[in-house]
C-alpha cells in the first residue's frame, strides 16, 4: 500500500530537484511550468527504468519492511531524473531553434 | 472483511475522481486545438495559431498532472484489487497495457514535438503533430473505455476452473456493444468541458478588458463546440447509454431512475425526489407521468421493472447515491444546453461580450462540466455494483485479502495531502498560463 505513496514522493522530488536546478543554473530553466513539467517526466522514468536494480516502490515498501536507505537511493535518483532530463530537454530545445 | 472492501472502495473513489479531473480536459481540449491549428491553416491568421499554442500549454500541465495521479492508479490494481488483477488480469491486462503503449506514447511523443518543434517542421507538420495529440488523447479514452466496457458487460471471455478469466475472442473487446455509446458519451462529454474551459477564459479575458480580441476567439469557439456537444452529450449518446442500461443491467436502470416499485401502465419519469430506502419509495415527487417508458422503448405504455422486481443481492448496493449522482448528471446536462442556447443567441445577435451577467455566468459555471463528468462516471460504477464484472465477479471477491483496513486509510490519508499540494501546484501553474495569456506571433 505504501508503494503508491512512495511513487507519489518520488516525482515530487523529481519536481523540486528540476526547479532548483533551473533556478541554480538558467541557460537550463524553462520556467516554473516548464521545469516542474520535465520533472515529473525525468523522475518517473528515472525510477521506472532504474527502479528494477532494487529500490523501486515495491522493494522499499517489501511487504511492511520499510528500507529508508533504499528510499534515499530512490529519491536521488529521482532528483536526478528531473535534472538531467531538463538538461538533455534544454539541449534539444536550443538545436531545434537554431 | 466489510471494512477492507469500504476503504478499497473509498482510496480507489478518491484517487480515480481526482485523476479524472485532468484526462477529461485533455480529450476535449485537444480537439479544440487542432481545430485552432486547422483554422490558422485555412486563413493565415495568427490568433489561431496563437490560441492552438496557448491551449497546448494549458493542455500539457494538464496532462502531466494526469500522468502523476494515474501512477498511483496502475499500483492500485496490485495493492488494493490483487484478487481481481490475479482473475482478470488475462482481459483487462490487454486494453490497460494497449493504453500504456500507443495513447500514451503517441500523445507524449507528439506533445512535446508540437510544444517545441514548431520552427523545425513547419505549419502543417505542426498540425499534424497536434493531430496525433488529438489521436492519442481519444485513444487512450478508447482503450480505457474498452476495458471498461468489458466490466460493465463481459463478453469474449471464458472462466477456467481455477475463476480465472481468459480472453476467448479479441476483437469481441472492441465490438462490445457496451462500449461505443460509452466511448462517444464520454469524449462528447469531455468536449462539454474544455468547452466551458476556453468559454470561461474567454469571458475573463473580455470582463477584465485584457486581451480581449483572444477573449472573443475564446468565446466564440467555446460557445459553439460547448452548444453543439451538450445537445450531441445528451441526445443521442446519452440516450443511446440509457437504453444499454436498461437491457443490460434492468436492476441499475430502475435504481437510478428511482422506480421502486413496477407500474403497470407505463413508467413515469421523476425530476425531483429524495430516495426513502425504509419506506422503498421516493419523497417529495414530481415526475412526468409514462415519458420513461416511451423515452426508453418508444412505447408509453411499456412495464419498466422497478426495484421490487430483482433479489436484494444484485441492487447496487447505495441506491441513493446512484440515484443522486444520475439525477446531478442529467440536470446539469440541461442546464449546460440552456446556458449554452443563450450564449449562442447572443453570439449570433453580435452581443455576447457585452452581457456581463451572462459571462460572468459561463465564467463561474467551469466547475460544473467537472461534477457533471465525475458523477456520470460514479452513475457507472456505483450502478454495477455489487459487482466488479457485472453479473460474475462480485466487488467483495476482488479485493486483497492480505491488505488491512489501517494500511488503506494511512494511504488514503497520505494521498489526501499529497493531492492537496498537486491541486495547488496545478493551480498555481494554470493560473500563471492563463494570467500571461497567449503570446502573439513574431515574425
Amino acid at each position: 500500500m505504501t508503494e503508491t505513496l512512495l511513487s507519489l514522493i518520488s516525482i515530487f522530488t523529481g519536481i523540486i530537484a528540476a526547479n532548483l536546478f533551473g533556478y541554480l543554473k538558467e541557460k537550463y530553466t524553462f520556467g516554473f511550468t516548464g521545469n516542474t513539467l520535465i520533472g515529473v517526466f525525468g523522475s518517473a522514468l528515472f525510477i521506472k527504468t532504474f527502479g528494477r536494480l532494487g529500490f523501486s516502490p515495491w522493494s522499499i515498501a517489501n511487504k511492511g519492511n520499510f528500507d529508508g536507505l533504499l528510499l534515499i537511493i530512490n529519491l536521488l535518483v529521482s532528483a536526478l531524473g528531473g535534472i538531467l532530463l531538463l538538461i538533455f530537454i534544454k539541449n534539444i530545445f536550443n538545436k531545434m531553434n537554431k | 472483511m466489510e471494512d477492507m472492501l469500504f476503504y478499497d472502495r473509498l482510496q480507489f473513489a478518491f484517487t480515480i475522481t481526482f485523476h479524472y479531473i485532468f484526462p477529461q480536459l485533455t480529450m476535449g481540449l485537444s480537439l479544440m486545438i487542432v481545430y485552432f491549428k486547422w483554422k490558422f491553416l485555412k486563413t493565415k491568421v495568427d490568433k489561431y495559431n496563437d490560441a492552438a499554442k496557448f491551449f497546448m500549454k494549458i493542455f500539457a500541465v494538464n496532462f502531466t498532472m494526469g500522468v502523476v495521479t494515474g501512477i498511483p492508479m496502475e499500483f492500485q490494481f496490485g495493492t488494493n484489487w490483487a484478487k481481481f488483477s490475479e482473475l482478470t488480469g488475462g482481459i483487462i491486462g490487454q486494453t490497460l497495457a494497449m493504453e500504456g503503449m500507443f495513447s500514451f506514447f503517441l500523445e507524449s511523443s507528439f506533445l512535446a514535438l508540437f510544444i517545441f518543434g514548431e520552427k523545425l517542421m513547419g505549419q502543417k507538420l505542426h498540425f499534424l503533430t497536434g493531430f496525433f495529440v488529438f489521436l492519442g488523447s481519444w485513444a487512450s479514452g478508447w482503450f480505457i473505455l474498452s476495458t471498461n466496457a468489458w466490466m460493465q458487460h463481459p463478453v469474449g471471455h471464458e472462466i477456467l476452473d481455477n475463476g480465472k478469466f481468459v480472453l476467448e475472442n479479441f476483437s469481441a473487446l472492441f465490438t462490445n456493444p457496451w462500449l461505443l455509446p460509452a466511448f462517444l458519451h464520454n469524449q462528447l462529454a469531455s468536449v462539454v468541458t474544455s468547452s466551458f474551459v476556453v468559454a470561461s477564459i474567454g469571458a475573463f479575458y473580455v470582463l477584465r478588458n485584457k486581451q480581449t480580441e483572444y477573449g472573443k476567439l475564446f468565446l466564440k469557439t467555446g460557445v459553439v463546440f460547448g452548444f453543439i456537444s451538450s445537445i450531441l452529450v445528451a441526445f443521442p449518446t446519452g440516450d443511446w447509454n440509457a437504453k444499454n442500461v436498461a437491457k443490460h443491467q434492468p436492476a441499475t436502470f430502475a435504481a437510478m431512475e428511482g422506480i421502486f416499485h413496477t407500474e403497470e401502465a407505463g413508467s413515469e419519469i421523476v425530476l425531483i425526489g429524495q430516495p426513502n430506502m425504509v419506506e422503498k419509495k421516493l419523497d417529495n415527487k414530481i415526475a412526468v407521468p409514462n415519458i420513461l417508458s416511451f423515452l426508453t422503448y418508444q412505447e408509453w405504455h411499456k412495464q419498466i421493472p422497478g426495484i421490487d422486481q430483482f433479489e436484494e443481492e444484485n441492487l447496487p448496493d447505495n441506491i441513493p447515491a446512484l440515484y443522486y449522482s444520475y439525477h446531478i448528471m442529467v440536470g446539469l446536462g440541461t442546464i449546460f444546453i440552456g446556458v449554452m442556447a443563450l450564449a449562442l443567441f447572443f453570439l449570433w445577435r453580435k452581443k455576447l461580450h457585452t452581457i456581463k451577467p451572462l459571462l460572468w455566468t459561463i465564467m463561474f459555471l467551469v466547475p460544473f462540466p467537472y461534477i457533471a463528468n465525475l458523477t456520470g462516471w460514479y452513475t457507472a460504477e456505483l450502478g454495477r455494483q455489487p459487482y466488479l464484472v457485472y453479473g460474475l465477479l462480485k466487488t467483495s471477491e476482488g479485493i486483497s485479502p492480505t491488505v488491512s483496513s489501517g494500511n488503506t486509510l494511512f494511504t488514503l490519508l497520505g494521498f489526501v495531502a499529497l493531492y492537496m499540494l498537486l491541486g495547488l501546484l496545478f493551480l498555481v501553474l494554470v493560473g500563471k498560463t492563463i494570467n500571461e495569456g497567449p503570446t502573439p506571433q513574431t515574425h
